[in-house]
Order: structure tokens, then sequence, then C-alpha cells
């Protein structure tokens, strides 16, 4: 008995060091689903060993840079996000010359052909190289009060107010209209605090923020026919010949909105992810534009049948994570890798992350199954918001970018910097310094 | 031979420690400091000797860290060396003196990420804390995190929270060791506790103030964790201390390692210029028997 106790020890012990073990970094938001996962995974892999290490937005991309650029392989894959795919790009395996490699690997009915089309171009292609799996399809959408918008006395004032039938806005100038409806300072029968939460810190959040509005007149035909259309590498900042676009009559007009809402807003300059969600929980608003993730916690707090979902107004973005392997680790580890980062991203996968997790799905088969339409309903705005949404620029220069930007709106938006042609110009000629022209 | 090698041999580990871990980085900073290094495009380095320092004063942002980071200082120092002071004057003999103590020790014993949480809860502008306290003396909501000045306010409000109790510890230990006899014969004398505190206990917790002063300077221009965890440098670049933004250039957005560096050098000669004209000022250098005048 003795014996075999010492040999089960001894046999646990060489699993346990036998075991290939793989550390895989992500972003929060990203983190339970990837848990969940890896324990599926691990059940079917006993051999590999998977370890979530959830980061915070702002260390996750300096974390990255900084193991990839000393090619120290402290990490085995990772989840980035999509605008700093040029910046990360390098110590990325190529994925699709591994898969050429390891045919075998691939699971079955893995289907790349399966994925949303952009979204496999925009988060996992870069110079022609497949380096990452999309695995986050995130995008922005417009929550609002079901149960406010519904209310026949608010419905009656709001016509004889505006002369119109309060309807789901479509533009933001509708969304100002009902905002102000909305907001107690301006109609002391409003049943909320303020109309709507919006989020305009001076942190990445603004940057994307600005496309909401931006890309409402940047891609309108007006629009179209001064920049031209946006490509997937530098997106709707730039015009098609890669200059930037914002400062334009369509930039100013963007941001003249985003003054124009702010009013309507609980502390819009110093309001973030966490505060907004918390607003709309707290029923101190009626509308919030916000990325997917947010609806579980609407859902459970607010109630689902009080909460709505439509399509941005104006223009959404696109904030898509994809699993990548680092290219700087050994064989048998990316091996492992790649097994856990495929399973992660199977049909079925990306089925049951969206329905438990509000992960946004990546893939058509997910989009179309009437398990998922039915249990979920936001799949028809997103279906529209994943063919319209704009996009931030995906290449190596966008952090620098995106920080000198935040800072001029930032200051726009408080009114220490004027509102006008003149500051989009300077700013445009800071961006050419970063780019090198 | 043997007996003169092991004194090396015993100090070698903390030599090689002190060499690698102090010594190389610092060297690097100044070697990287006269180079174009950026790590977002490429591990290549060339020489561009001071540009890098040339381009401080040219670039708005570093300017405005710069003025931000002397205003706290301009402000948050006096202000923690003042309560301080205060504070460990009037606790003395106050009944539950050590309770009080204890508890004003907390601030200082909180991680800052974890203080940095919790004033950005605090100062939520509609479910805070601190507006709501405002609101019982009917005063309006204010933007504490979205208002240039109010987010500099904030920011200076957490410093003082903070850093107080730092300056309270070294001025109540002080007070402990100031000799009772002298202020019984102060007493003796007819001296109330004003004249006891201004002519026989401030004139001995002198070094002590200068010492508290010093360090407080020395961390206020290192100011970086609270402005990370609340208002992230703005509104704008209203809250950028000059750390945070050399944290920015060297990690945050794109590990331009030279620029970064040539910020850091600049920092550490602003440091020893300050504290060598606190020193000069008040002739401390001579008190604590440093040097003689005019060194």
């Amino acid at each position: 008995m003795r014996r075999l106790l010492v040999l089960a020890f001894v046999a646990l012990v060489v699993m346990a060091f036998s075991a290939v073990k793989i550390s895989v970094l992500c972003s929060p938001d990203n983190a339970d689903a990837l848990k969940w996962l890896a324990g599926e995974f691990m059940k079917q892999n006993p051999d590999i060993q998977v370890e979530i290490v959830p980061l915070s937005w702002e260390v996750l991309y300096p974390k990255l840079l900084q193991d990839l650029r000393s090619q120290a392989g402290s990490f085995d894959a990772f989840t980035y996000d999509v605008m700093t795919t040029g910046a990360v790009s390098f110590g990325l395996e190529d994925l699709g010359a591994f898969m050429k490699k390891y045919p075998e690997l691939l699971p079955p009915d893995y289907d790349l052909n399966d994925f949303i089309p952009q979204v496999l171009e925009e988060s996992g292609m870069w110079q022609g190289k497949l380096i990452g799996l999309p695995f986050y399809n995130n995008t922005m959408l417009f929550y609002y009060r079901r149960d406010l918008f519904e209310d026949p006395k608010l419905k009656q004032a709001f016509k004889e107010k505006y002369g119109r039938e309060l309807t789901l806005p479509t533009t933001w100038e509708e969304v100002k209209e009902i905002a102000e409806f909305f907001t107690r300072k301006f109609n002391k029968n409003s049943p909320t605090e303020y109309g709507i939460a919006l989020m305009f810190p001076r942190t990445h959040t603004l940057f994307y923020m600005y496309l909401l509005f931006f890309g409402e007149y940047r891609n309108a035909p007006l629009g179209i026919m001064r920049h031209g259309t946006a490509d997937l590498e530098y997106g709707e900042y730039f015009t098609a010949d890669h200059k930037p676009a914002f400062n334009s009559e369509e930039g100013l007009k963007a941001l003249e909105m985003m003054k124009k809402l702010m009013p309507y807003s609980p502390d819009p300059l110093g309001s973030d992810y966490g505060e907004t969600i918390e607003y709309f929980n707290q029923g101190l608003v009626a509308m919030v534009p916000q990325w997917t993730g947010p609806y579980l916690i609407f859902k459970s707090t607010v109630g689902a049948d009080k909460v709505g979902v439509i399509p941005m107004p104006g223009r959404s973005v696109s904030g898509q994570w994809a699993l990548a392997i680092n290219k700087f680790i050994p064989e048998e580890k990316k091996v492992a890798a790649f097994k856990f980062i495929t399973f992660a991203t199977t049909k079925w996968a990306d089925k049951n992350k969206f329905l438990r997790f509000a992960v946004a799905p990546a893939r058509m088969s997910t989009l179309k199954d009437p398990e998922v339409r039915a249990a979920d309903p936001r799949v028809p705005a997103l279906e529209v918001t994943y063919v319209s949404q704009t996009h931030r620029p995906r290449i190596p220069e966008e952090p620098r970018l995106e920080d000198i930007t935040v800072e001029t709106f930032s200051k726009i938006l408080a009114g220490t910097l004027p509102l006008s042609m003149d500051t989009l110009n300077d700013l445009a000629k800071k961006w050419q310094e970063v780019l090198g022209k | 031979m043997k007996n003169r090698l092991i004194p090396w041999l015993m100090v070698l580990p903390v030599l090689v420690l002190f060499l690698s871990m102090t010594i190389y980085p610092f060297a690097f900073m100044i070697w990287s400091s006269f180079r174009q290094y950026d790590l977002s495009k490429g591990a290549e380095t060339r020489f561009i000797g001071l540009s890098n320092y040339f381009q401080i004063f040219s670039d708005t942002t570093a300017v405005e860290s710069f003025k931000f980071t002397a205003k706290l200082l301009a402000i948050a120092v006096p202000v923690e060396l003042l309560l301080g002071i205060g504070v460990a004057f009037l606790i003395r003999g106050a009944r539950g003196e050590k309770i009080i103590r204890s508890s004003l020790l907390i601030p200082m014993m909180v991680p800052a990420a974890v203080s940095g949480v919790a004033w950005k809860m605090l100062y939520n502008y509609a479910f805070g804390p601190v507006n709501w306290f405002l609101s019982l003396f009917n005063v309006s909501r204010i933007s504490w995190l979205g208002d240039m000045n109010y987010a500099q306010l904030g920011i200076i409000l957490i410093d003082v929270w903070q850093w107080t109790p730092f300056v309270f510890l070294m001025i109540y230990a002080g007070l402990q060791s100031v000799p009772q006899d002298l202020i019984d014969a102060a007493r003796v004398d007819g001296a109330d506790w004003g004249r006891v505190f201004l002519h026989v206990e401030f004139p001995l917790l002198r070094p002590l103030i200068l010492v508290a002063l010093v360090l407080r300077i020395i961390d206020c221009l290192k100011t970086f964790d609270i402005v990370f965890m609340t208002t992230w440098g703005g509104p704008g670049a209203a809250t950028h201390t000059y750390s945070f933004y050399i944290y920015k250039v060297g990690v945050s957005f794109g590990w331009n390692i030279g620029y970064a560096s040539a910020l850091s050098v600049l920092l550490l000669l602003v440091s020893m210029l300050l504290v060598n004209i606190v020193f000069r000022l008040v002739r401390m250098r001579q008190q604590l028997g440093f040097g003689g005048e005019g060194e």
C-alpha cells in the first residue's frame, strides 16, 4: 500500500512537471470568458495547463510591447486591442504559416471563413499575414430605458414640447432633443436627472468616443466625397490617402455636437466606463452609449424588460480583441498556445462565450444561430453595427497619436482651447510630426 | 593577502547589487538621454546630442506638467508642514492621544493605488460622499475630476491627506524628545504655551522640520500614483505631474526611452537644485555638520 502511494505521488509529480504550462495575458473584459474556456480546454487537454492573467487596459499594452521588444517570452499568448495591432505585430507568430506547419492541430470544422470577414481582416490580419484570431468582436451600442420611452405620459409630454413623436434616435441631433427632455434642469418633470451618460475623460476613451460623432459626418456622402473611404489600417481619423481627416468641417461638427450634449450628461469630462455604467444602473440617465459587455450588468440591475438596445445613432466604433501567440517562446509552448487559442475561437466557444459572458461574437454562425437570436436582443443591432461602424487607426504610431489627440480634444471640450479649425490644424500638424511626414 | 580579500568578498554581493540596480540604470539613463531611442520603432539608437533636452522646452505637455508639479509643490508641501506641526502639537496630552496618533497614520499606510481608487469613488460626481457632504451646505455638485481647477485641487487634497501624517510623525517624535526640564524652566519663567512652542520647542524641532521639508519636496516631484489612479492627467493636461508625463512618454504610449531619459535627468537636476536651495537658505548643512559656511 505504501509503495502504491509513493508511486502515485511520483506519477502526480511527473505529470505536473510534464504538463506544458502557458500563460495568457488579457484585458479584464475578456478574462471571465477566457478563464471559463481555459477550464473547458484543460478538461480536454490535461497535458496543458493554462493560466489566464488579467491586466488593466492601461498596463496591458506597455507590458506587451516591453516583453515583445525584449523577446523575454514571459508569457505565451495574449489578447491585443485592435488599434495596437500594428504596434505589436512584430512579435506575433504568423498563424497562417503555423497552421500550414501543423495542420493536425486545427480543431475539426474550425472554418476560418466563418469569421465575420471585416473582423478577421481588421483584428487578425496585418500586412497580409494572419497574426491573430478574433475573440471579442466588441462594438458600441446605444442603451436606453425602454420603460421611459414607452411611457404614454412621457410620450405625450415629448410630443407637446417638440412637436414630434418620442422615437428611438437615429442621429445625434435627435439624441440631443431627447436628452434635453430627460434632463431635469431643462424639464422639471423628467423622470431622470440627466438625459444621457457620456464619457469624455482624458483617456483613450475620448479617442473612440469622438468617432461616434465624427463617423456620422465623415461617412456621409459629402464626407466620403471630401475624404474618401476609410481603410481598415488607418480608419476614419484619416483620409483615403492617409492624411488627417479630422481637421475639417466634419471634424469640427463632431466636436460641436459633443459640446452641445454635455449639459445633458453628468460630468462627462470626469466620467469614464465605470461611472457611466453606474449612472445608467442607478437610473440617473435615460440613455448611454456603451460597449457590448455592460449589457449583462444592465440586465441584472435595471432589468431586462427596462433596457432597450439599438445601433448607435450616427456611427459606432469597433473595439475588437484578438488572441495571438508570442513569437519568442519555445516551439512546444507555441503548439500548446495554438491549441488553446484555436479552441477559444471555435464556433462552439464563440457562441457560448456570448451567451454566458456577453463577449460579442466574431463568427457569422453565432449571429445566425436561432438559440443566440432568441436569447439576446442585441443581435439585430450588432448585425447592423458591424457593417457600418468606424475604425481607429491600427498603425504602430496609434498610441502616441491617441494621447496627443485626447489632450487637445479634452482641452477643447473643457473650453481652454478654442473649438476652431486652427486648433484642429495644429493637432493635424502634430500628427504629421509623429508620423514623420 | 587573504585577510585583505575577505572584507571585499563580504561586501561583493551588495556591491554587485548596487552597481547593477542603481549605478548601471542611472548611467544608462544618462546615456540614452543623448540618443534617439524609441522602442516602438525598433531597438536601434543613434546619438542626437542635446535634442531631447531642447525638445522638453518646446513640448507644451512637458511644460504644463512642470507647472502643475510646481503648483503641487508650492501648495501641498507648506500645507502638509503646517498641518503636521499643528496636529502634532495639538494632540499632545489630549485624551485618547494614542488612538488619535494611530488613526492619523492610516492615510500614510494605505497603498497609493488603493487610495487613488478610493478617492476616485469619493470624488464621484453623482454618488460620491464628498459631493453629498457639500450638499448638506447647499453647495452644488462639483466635478472633481472633470473640471480643470477642481481636478488640480482634488489631487492636492489627496496629497495633503496622504502625506500630512508623515510630517506629523516626524514632528510628534521630535516633540517627544524635547527635554522636559527646558519646558519646565520656561514655564517657571512665566512663558505660556505659545512662547514655550516658539522659543523652546520650535528651535529644537527646526532640523526635523527641514528634513521633512526636503523629503516632501523630493517626494512631491515624484507624484505619479494618485494621478494614474484618478484623473490620468486630465482634463486636458491640468493634472499631469512631471513624473506622470515621464511615465506616459517612456512606458504608456510609446517607449520613447531617449526622451523619457532626458525628462528624468532634468527632474533629477531640478530636485538637486531645490534641495540645495533649501539647505542654503536655512543653513542646514552647517547645523547638521555637512559643511561650513560658503560651501
